[in-house]
C-alpha cells in the first residue's frame, strides 16, 4: 500500500523539476481563468470567450511576424490587438446589419481564426513554430519567461477581483442599475475583455486555445451549480481550478497522455459530480426533494 | 503515372489544372468541394434564422471524440466507420446539451461551451493518444481538424451529391414547416405543425452535413461554412427562398474557390482558404448591400446632406443682402471653404452663377419649383 501510493504521487516530483514547472504553471492558469470565468458565466458570455480564445490566434501570429521573435510581449500586444478588433467587428455587424450577435460572433471568429492558421503555416515554413503547440499548449516546456508571466496574470486577476469586486458584481447582475448609478459599463466591459485577451494568450503556452475555455467555464458552473452566493462561488471555483491543474497532471503522467486535455477532462469531471450530486441543485437532490414533496403531499391528501 | 511535386510547377500551370480538372483527384476535389458548400449553405440558413449557430459550432467541434474512437477501433482511415462515430458523437452531445439545460440550472450558452470544450478535449487527448501510441495509418488524422479537400475520394463525393439531393429535396417539400418554424414556431404549433419532429429534422439534417463536410473543411471550421455563406445571403435578400439560393451559391462558390486556392499553395489546408473566401464575400455583401451595406448607406447619408445644404443655399440667398460668398457661409454657419465648394458644385450644374464683384445670383432657369421644394424643405 505504501509503495502504491508513493509511487504515484510521490514520485513524479522527485525526478527533476519539470513536475513543478507544469503544476505551477497549471496553477496559475487554471486559478486565473477560473475567477475569470465566473464574471462571464454571469455576464453570459461563455460562447464570446470560446470565439475570443480563437481570435487570438491570428493576433499571436501577427505578432510574431511583425517581431520575428517568440517572445511573450509582441503576441501579447498583438493578441489584445485581435481582441478588440474582434470584439469592435462583432458590435458593428451586430448594430449596423441585420445579421444577429451569434451569427456575427461566430462569422468574425471563424474568419479571424482561418486567417491566423494560414498566418501560421506561412511563417511555420521561415521557422519552427508550431503551429500545434498554439493549438494544444506544451505544459511540460514552458520557458521560464511565460512561467512568471503566467503567475503576475494570475496575482493581477486575483487583487483585481478583489478592488473592483463591488464594480464588477454590480455591472454583471444589472448593467441598467450600474449605469443608472455612473458605473462606466462600457469600460468595465472592455476591460474584461482585454483582460480576457491577456490571460487567454499568457495560456496559451500551458493549454492552448482550444482549452482555455474549458477552464473559463467549468470551474464557474460548477461553482454556480453549489453555492448561491458570489464570493463562494468565487473561491469555489478557484479552488475546482487548483484541483483540476494538479489532478490533470498527475492523470497525465499515468496515462501519457496531453496534459492539457486531462486538466480538461478532469474539470469537467468535476462538473458533472456536481451536477448529479450538489446538495441544493444537484439532480439527486432534486430526484430526492420532488419524491419528498410527493409523498407529502399524498400524506395531506389522504391524511 | 508520376505528377510533379505541386510546389514545382508554376501557379499558372496548377490554376489550368484545376480549372480543367486534368488529374482525376482535382475532379473529386472540386466536386466534393462544392456540394459541401451547397449542402452547409443550404441547411445553415435555418441555423443563422434560428439564432442556431453557436449550436452548430459545439456540433461540429464535439465530432472529434467520435472520429479518433472510430479510427482506434477500426484502425484505418476508411470512410464510413469514421463518419458513423462523428455522427454518434455528435448526437451524444445534443443529447448531453438538451440533459444539462433541462435538468439543472446551468445557463445554455455555458452547457453549450462545457459540452464543446469537454467532447474536443477528448478528442485531443485521443488524438494525441493515438499518435504517440499506435503505430502508421494516423498521419492524416490531422486532416480532420483543418481540412483536406484534395484527398477526397470518388465514394465520399457521392455520398456527398446522395446528402445533397436529400437536402434539396427537404428544403423544398418541408418548405412551409421550415419556414414557420423558422420564422414564428408558436404560430406553427398552433395551427397544427408539429414543430418538435420539423426540428428534430433540421438537426439530424445538419448533423449529418456537418460529419460529411468535415473531411474538406474539418472540423474546427466547418461551422464557418454553414453560418457565412448563409449571413451573407441574408444581408442581401428578406424572402427566405432567395436567401437559400443565394446562400448555396455562395457556398458553392467558397468551396470552389477555397479548393483552389488551396491546390494553389500547397502548405494551406482548405478549411481556412474556404473559410477566407465566404468571409470575403461576407464583408462584400456587408459593405456594398443595396439595402444595409455600410458603404452604401455613407454614399446615401453623405449624398443626403449634400442636398439638404444645396437647399439650405437656394432658401437663404434671397434672405441675404448683399448676397455674397462670405455672407452665405457666416448664415449656414460653415467654414468659407466648404461653402464656396458648395456653390462651385452648384454653378456647374446651372443653377446659379457667381459674380465677378462675388454676388451670387440664381439663375432664373431655376424652376420655381426647386425654390419652392427649398423653402419647404428648410
Amino acid at each position: 500500500m505504501y509503495a502504491w501510493w508513493y509511487y504515484n504521487f510521490v514520485e513524479p516530483w522527485i525526478y527533476g523539476e519539470w513536475m513543478m514547472r507544469a503544476v505551477s504553471i497549471s496553477i496559475f492558469v487554471s486559478v486565473a481563468c477560473a475567477l475569470l470565468g465566473c464574471w462571464l458565466y454571469l455576464r453570459r458570455l461563455s460562447m464570446f470567450a470560446d470565439a475570443l480564445a480563437h481570435i487570438v490566434v491570428p493576433g499571436i501570429a501577427v505578432g510574431f511576424m511583425v517581431t520575428g521573435s517568440r517572445d511573450s510581449a509582441p503576441m501579447l500586444l498583438g493578441a489584445i490587438a485581435a481582441g478588440v478588433l474582434a470584439a469592435f467587428l462583432i458590435g458593428f455587424i451586430t448594430r449596423r446589419t441585420r445579421v444577429k450577435e451569434d451569427a456575427s460572433i461566430g462569422v468574425v471568429y471563424t474568419a479571424l481564426f482561418a486567417l491566423g492558421v494560414i498566418l501560421l503555416s506561412v511563417v511555420a515554413r521561415k521557422v519552427h513554430l508550431d503551429a500545434d503547440c498554439v493549438l494544444f499548449g506544451n505544459v511540460l516546456g514552458v520557458p521560464d519567461g511565460a512561467l512568471w508571466l503566467m503567475a503576475g496574470v494570475c496575482v493581477a486577476v486575483m487583487v483585481a477581483t478583489v478592488l473592483f469586486y463591488k464594480q464588477l458584481l454590480v455591472s454583471s447582475f444589472d448593467p441598467a442599475f450600474a449605469a443608472a448609478i455612473g458605473l462606466p459599463v462600457a469600460t468595465i466591459h472592455y476591460l474584461l475583455m482585454s483582460v480576457l485577451s491577456v490571460t487567454a494568450v499568457a495560456s496559451f503556452e500551458a493549454v492552448g486555445a482550444i482549452l482555455v475555455v474549458a477552464l473559463l467555464i467549468a470551474p464557474a458552473a460548477t461553482a454556480h451549480l453549489l453555492t448561491d452566493r458570489m464570493v463562494p462561488m468565487l473561491l469555489l471555483a478557484a479552488a475546482q481550478g487548483l484541483i483540476s491543474a494538479v489532478f490533470g497532471i498527475y492523470v497525465a503522467v499515468w496515462f501519457d497522455t496531453n496534459p492539457a486535455g486531462s486538466m480538461v477532462l478532469v474539470s469537467c469531471g468535476l462538473y458533472v459530480v456536481a451536477l448529479f450530486l450538489s446538495p441544493r441543485h444537484g439532480i439527486l437532490a432534486r430526484h430526492l426533494a420532488r419524491a419528498a414533496r410527493r409523498k407529502r403531499h399524498i400524506a395531506a391528501t389522504q391524511g | 503515372m508520376t505528377l510533379a511535386l505541386a510546389t514545382e510547377l508554376p501557379r499558372g500551370e496548377l490554376l489550368w489544372q484545376f480549372l480543367t480538372a486534368h488529374y482525376d483527384f482535382v475532379l473529386w476535389c472540386a466536386l466534393g468541394s462544392v456540394l459541401v458548400g451547397l449542402c452547409a449553405g443550404l441547411l445553415g440558413t435555418f441555423l443563422v434564422l434560428r439564432r442556431m449557430s453557436l449550436i452548430g459550432d459545439t456540433m461540429s467541434h464535439a465530432t472529434l471524440p467520435g472520429i479518433v474512437i472510430a479510427f482506434m477501433i477500426v484502425q484505418d482511415k476508411l470512410l464510413i466507420p469514421l463518419l458513423i462515430g462523428a455522427l454518434i458523437a455528435g448526437v451524444l452531445a445534443a443529447v448531453a446539451f438538451g440533459f444539462i439545460v433541462r435538468n439543472s440550472r446551468t445557463r445554455p450558452d455555458a452547457a453549450l461551451g462545457l459540452v464543446l470544450t469537454a467532447f474536443f478535449g477528448l478528442g485531443i487527448v485521443l488524438l494525441s493518444y493515438v499518435q504517440n501510441h499506435e503505430s502508421g495509418n494516423q498521419s492524416g488524422l490531422n486532416d480532420f481538424l483543418f481540412g483536406n479537400a484534395i484527398a477526397i475520394r470518388p465514394a465520399e463525393v457521392a455520398l456527398l451529391a446522395v446528402l445533397a439531393c436529400i437536402c434539396i429535396a427537404a428544403v423544398t417539400i418541408f418548405f412551409r414547416p421550415f419556414l414557420l418554424l423558422s420564422f414564428d414556431a408558436s404560430y406553427a404549433r398552433s395551427i397544427g405543425f408539429n414543430t418538435s419532429a420539423a426540428h428534430y429534422g433540421l438537426m439530424v439534417l445538419t448533423s449529418l452535413v456537418i460529419v460529411a463536410s468535415i473531411q474538406s473543411v474539418g472540423v474546427v471550421l466547418v461551422v464557418a461554412m454553414l453560418i457565412t455563406p448563409a449571413s451573407t445571403a441574408y444581408l442581401l435578400t428578406h424572402r427566405l427562398k432567395t436567401m437559400l439560393v443565394l446562400s448555396g451559391l455562395f457556398g458553392m462558390l467558397s468551396g470552389y474557390l477555397g479548393a483552389l486556392i488551396s491546390y494553389l499553395y500547397a502548405g494551406f489546408s482548405s478549411g481556412p482558404t474556404m473559410v477566407l473566401v465566404a468571409s470575403f464575400f461576407f464583408l462584400l455583401a456587408a459593405a456594398f448591400s443595396p439595402r444595409q451595406g455600410w458603404v452604401v448607406r455613407a454614399v446615401r447619408q453623405r449624398r443626403r446632406g449634400l442636398e439638404r445644404r444645396e437647399a439650405l443655399v437656394l432658401a437663404l440667398l434671397p434672405t441675404l443682402s448683399p448676397p455674397t460668398l462670405e455672407a452665405l457661409a457666416d448664415a449656414m454657419g460653415e467654414p468659407v471653404q466648404r461653402t464656396r465648394r458648395l456653390l462651385q458644385g452648384l454653378e456647374r450644374r446651372g443653377v446659379l452663377r457667381v459674380g465677378e464683384d462675388g454676388r451670387i445670383a440664381v439663375l432664373e432657369s431655376t424652376t420655381s419649383h426647386a425654390r419652392a421644394q427649398a423653402r419647404a424643405s428648410t
